[in-house]
């Protein structure tokens, strides 16, 4: 039986050989933690010597205080720099003390005397924990003391460092026992390092080698649908921390499911040192069975790898054509033989046995070989893969940017910020899947006939240099299952039976509520329930804005949820908004908030949150008008000095320059070269076909300013609906007066709608041959 | 007692030892002899219990070895490269020792530190070679442990401590039941304080036997047969294990008693005749020897 004292004598012994960790760590968390803190809170002090003179000594006194706290609760929060000592700190307590495995000298001497093994390893573990633990704890201590001397906590600043003490440990447990795990797995130092360096990179490369693969060959893969690392501390501890610092509040679930996978990491690390043979130490590899199995896992994503990195080389683009093959498959091949002829040497200690075990070789390349063609021949069915409707539980279809505003923020049911994706992720349950999986299906067939013929590339979609409006669109396919699949689409928004698809899919309160932002209550209550937020109502026309009071604001979303509900695809395809309405949200960033780069900032953050006002939105409309809100045209006649309209004639422009290319056939020796527009001209080859027309006139004002619309209400529709003149530029010179003047400077820029333009100005501005 | 029962152990795929079964006695002094890679490190350590074996069973005062503290508690093992703590010194080892021997005698631990010229404060690894080896074995003798396992200790210690390390064997065996057991390749150590002997020869037990015992049952007989007829009849009655002639005379290494060889040479004439005990190593070699160890293909190839 073990006794208590002869454990704690047993765990003095051992501490006096790992001294010097000790040393390491007092010293580097005395460094980051009290002595950190001492030179800020100097530097501070230093810093706001000027405060009383600007502000007063109340005010002065207050803001040194908020500074001190803040700078106390990025010390004691969460941090970069000191995950990372911890990180290299675990490293070291797992590897030195269990370093006597690696020698047989002292496996002779520690495996002779009359300890038990299971004791053994509970001294040296816990040993482990308390050199990081006690001068983390003492650390922190310290600075808790120096910083209630300079009167600098409060009840934030206990919060944060209790949690950070929290996270920083099961964190400093996933790295120690993957640490351990590492050294029962090996038998030499050098080995157990690389071995600790493959745990913390092997599942980056897996998810990255799979999605750049499936990125490469699918057409339809969607890349926002990776997800991040799941058995990486490094992940669940930026998890952790982003969730604290976002929402002040600590994710005690995900806490409890990083501390189980320190546990169950921990686990297997014992299993392995019961089973560990005495004469593994001094060996690469302790267990015989898995040098194989980790050759092959370890060579064929690196094979895969390199693969990749040639086809960026060649440009390889397997979707297109098959050209560079041959270097990809060649780069495969060899890193795989090189790999698994380094990997063996390494288990051997000797460059000869470089050239053994080729039957791993040939295993690794028949694998790599069919994860290759899997990819390369889809033999999955990956691409255009569309479940049957039946197997689908709901949908969420998400139009990338569909009916957007310069306020395109959301909101979940706590107020926090979450982007369109996720949005529709949690909130759209699309149960009509017949249609959704249609739609996906016509499009992948249609978009795919015209990629195999040669019709379209990627570059031409963007370009809108091909028939038909492609707009890109995802889908998370919720199955039955439990399975979750994420295409990406285009989507041909001219094309008839696509477009009464997306006016049922559009149209339905589900999607609605799944995607548009005013359509749930989610705005309503952010302004019902503000906290310590500001929140700012309005409505405009991107030009003039008129404020709205809180309860005029929820009064007008729930009329807007009203006239939301008659809204399809088409209809708003046909429309052009005639104002936002737009919601402010501005809010402190929680001190010691994270940034991303080990350093911290505070501060103001302002979300904004807008929706279009389309003119079928009647119930709105009336309502706004009978408030007083509304406004009649875009811009007010009394802030207009005058408009100049340039018309670049291009449809001139082009009929002249072929003119001039066919005039010039009969002398050229390619009498089938073609006139391309856009092409670039030389001074000699240029043709100016631009008429510049300028009023001051007010009737002729009032027609134009009825006719226009800012640059950006009509730019990168995803319906394609209602589009802008660009053959027509128009400046609005403000009066000098004009609070116009003050915001937009001396003029803006502004569209016609195609087919919208008032005729005096076609008359003035066409193009006449001199 | 400890049991060897077909105990087997391979590293990697190479066979280090093959069934091997031993009995060592308490309060006796165990010699392990055997070729090289004959697999004595290899049976000591598992009987230490550093080393699991692949097959059989060792047991301890009928207790198990392997991580079994009640069984370890009266084993001390000495390795072939004796271990001590990075910077300590021989206060440091007492310490640590006594927390995990019960019945350290740190009291005996100083006096032989004393009576071996050891400086308990210096650093062991200021230590020479042989300083080292005095520790350890200072160590395992006060340890409290019943069985001490030495390998290869003796070797690199000067006649003086070899004979001051016998005499606190014999007080220790006599004192408190001390069963050493070495192993080791010089075997005229061996001679002058092994009770009985373990030969392993590839991984194998070739004999095991008290040292008398394997001593009086083979003889080294030098003789001069007075005829061809009376050479013959000899050696057809003889368990001959080796026979070498030189000119007339005839060097045979025989088993059995001095008795039943003088009995059956009484039969034939001999012109010159004598019957001599052997040494440990010549036992040895003769014994590898039947077993196609031969000395001669190492030396002439």
């Amino acid at each position: 039986m073990t006794s208590k004292n002869s454990f704690l004598v047993s765990l003095k012994e051992n501490s006096k050989r790992r001294l010097w960790v000790w040393v390491v760590s007092a010293i580097g968390y005395m460094l980051i933690f009290p002595v950190a803190l001492s030179m800020f809170l100097s530097n501070i002090a230093h810093r706001s010597s000027n405060l009383i003179e600007k502000f007063g000594a109340a005010a002065a006194e207050e803001i040194l205080h908020e500074r001190l706290i803040e700078s106390v609760i990025t010390q004691t929060g969460f941090s970069g720099v000191r995950i990372a000592f911890t990180a290299v700190l675990a490293l070291v307590c797992g590897v030195q003390g269990f370093s006597w495995l690696y020698s047989r000298k002292k496996i002779d001497f520690y495996m002779g005397v009359p300890v038990k093994r299971s004791k053994r390893f509970l001294i040296i573990w816990q040993n482990g924990v308390l050199i990081y633990l006690l001068p983390r704890l003492l650390g922190v201590v310290i600075e808790l003391l120096i910083a209630a001397g300079a009167g600098a906590v409060d009840r934030r600043v206990l919060i944060s460092a209790a949690a950070a003490f929290g996270v920083d440990l099961c964190f400093y447990l996933s790295v120690y026992h993957m640490a351990l795990l590492a050294v029962m797995l090996t038998g030499n130092i050098v080995i157990t390092g690389c071995g600790f360096f493959v745990f913390c990179v092997y599942e980056w490369i897996i998810r990255d080698v799979l999605n750049s693969y499936r990125g490469l060959f699918f057409r339809y893969y969607y890349f926002g649908s990776e997800e991040s690392p799941l058995i990486s501390p490094f992940t669940m501890y930026y998890e952790l921390a982003a969730t604290f610092n976002f929402r002040n509040r600590l994710d005690v679930g995900y806490l409890a499911g990083m501390l189980a996978f320190a546990a169950a990491v921990g686990a297997l690390a014992y299993l392995c040192y019961r089973k560990r043979p005495a004469e593994a130490a001094g060996k690469a590899m302790t267990f015989a069975v898995t040098r194989p199995v980790i050759k092959i896992l370890l060579v064929i994503p690196f094979s895969l790898l390199a693969g990749l990195l040639i086809a960026s080389v060649v440009d390889f683009e397997p979707k297109q054509s098959t050209d560079g093959i041959g270097y990809v498959i060649f780069g495969i091949g060899l890193v795989l033989v090189l790999g698994s002829a380094l990997i063996q040497a390494i288990y051997e200690f000797d460059i000869k046995g470089a050239l053994h075990r080729k039957l791993h070789i040939v295993i690794s390349g028949l694998l790599t070989a069919l994860i290759f063609l899997v990819f390369h021949f889809d033999l999955l069915g990956f691409d255009e893969y569309v479940p049957d409707p039946n197997q689908v539980e709901s949908v969420a279809f998400v139009p990338q940017g569909y009916d957007e505003t310069t306020g395109n923020v959301r909101f979940d049911e706590e107020g926090n910020y979450i982007s369109e994706q996720t949005y529709a992720e949690k909130y759209m349950y699309l149960t009509n899947a017949e249609d959704v999986c249609r739609l996906a299906q016509k499009s992948i067939k249609d978009y795919n006939a015209l990629m195999e013929a040669g019709m379209l590339n990627e570059d031409m979609i963007f370009d809108g240099e091909v028939s038909g409006k492609w707009s890109s669109s995802r889908i998370l396919y919720r199955l039955k299952s439990g399975r979750k699949v994420f295409r990406q689409i285009w989507v041909n928004v001219e094309d008839q039976e696509t477009g009464e698809l997306l006016d049922r899919i559009i149209g339905s309160d589900e999607f609605k509520e799944g995607y548009m932002i005013g359509a749930s209550d989610h705005l309503i209550n952010l302004v019902n329930d503000q906290g310590s937020r500001k929140i700012a109502a309005a409505y405009g026309n991107m030009v003039y804005w008129n404020s709205m009071s809180s309860a005029d604001a929820v009064e007008f979303l729930r009329l807007y949820q009203k006239d939301l509900a008659e809204a399809n695809f088409s209809r708003i395809r046909e429309n052009v908004p005639v104002g936002l309405f737009s919601i402010s949200i501005a809010e402190e960033i929680p001190a010691g908030g994270y940034t991303g780069r080990g350093g911290y900032a505070t501060g103001t953050r302002t979300w904004e949150s807008a929706v279009n006002i389309y003119p079928f939105y009647e119930e709105c409309i009336s309502w706004l008008k009978e408030k007083g809100y509304f406004m009649d045209t875009q811009l007010a006649l009394k802030d207009i000095d005058h408009i100049q309209i340039v018309n670049d004639n291009l449809e001139a422009n082009e009929k002249l320059q072929k003119e001039k290319q066919q005039g010039g056939i009969q002398e050229a020796e390619d009498p089938t070269a073609e006139y391309w527009p856009g092409m670039v001209y030389t001074a000699d080859e240029y043709i100016d076909t631009k008429v510049y027309a300028e009023y001051t006139d007010e009737q002729q004002l009032k027609e134009i300013i009825d006719s226009i619309y800012p640059f950006e209400m009509l730019s990168g529709r995803w319906d394609y609906g209602a589009e802008r003149d660009d053959n027509i530029g128009i400046f609005v010179y403000f009066k000098t007066d004009s609070p116009m003047t003050r915001s937009y400077g001396t003029n803006a820029s502004y569209s016609f709608l195609k087919g919208q333009v008032p005729d005096f100005v076609i008359e003035d501005t066409a193009y006449r041959e001199k | 007692m400890i049991e060897i029962r077909n105990v087997s152990k391979s590293y990697d795929r190479i066979k280090a030892v093959d069934d091997v079964s031993v009995t060592i006695r308490e309060n006796t002094v165990f010699g392990l002899i055997g070729t090289n890679g004959a697999g004595k490190s290899t049976v000591l350590r598992m009987a230490a219990g550093v080393l699991r074996p692949d097959q059989g069973e060792i047991t301890i005062d009928g207790m198990p070895v392997f991580d079994h503290m009640e069984a370890k508690k009266n084993i001390y093992f000495i390795a072939d490269e004796p271990y001590f703590f990075a910077n300590s010194n021989a206060v440091d080892m007492q310490k640590y020792l006594s927390s995990v021997y019960p019945e350290f005698a740190s009291e005996d631990f100083y006096h032989y530190l004393m009576n071996f010229g050891l400086d308990k404060k210096r650093k062991v690894n200021t230590y020479s070679k042989g300083m080292k080896k005095q520790l350890a074995l200072i160590c395992g003798v006060c340890s409290g442990a019943r069985y001490l396992f030495c390998d290869e200790t003796f070797d690199g210690l000067d006649p003086v401590m070899r004979q001051g390390i016998k005499s606190i064997f014999a007080s220790e065996m006599e004192r408190r039941g001390m069963t050493p057991v070495i192993a080791s390749h010089n075997l005229r150590e061996l001679e002058d304080i092994c009770d009985h002997i373990g030969l392993l020869h590839k991984g194998g037990v070739l004999l095991s036997k008290d040292l008398e015992d394997m001593k009086c049952n083979v003889q080294k007989v030098q003789c001069v047969f007075k005829t061809t007829e009376d050479e013959a009849k000899v050696i057809s009655c003889l368990d001959i294990m080796k026979n070498e002639k030189r000119g007339s005379l005839n060097v045979l290494t025989v088993r059995g008693s001095k008795a039943e060889i003088v009995a059956i040479f009484a039969t034939v004439n001999t012109i010159f005749f004598e019957a001599l005990p052997l040494s440990l190593e010549e036992i040895f070699i003769s014994e590898t020897e039947v077993v196609g160890y031969d000395i001669k293909k190492l030396i002439l190839g």
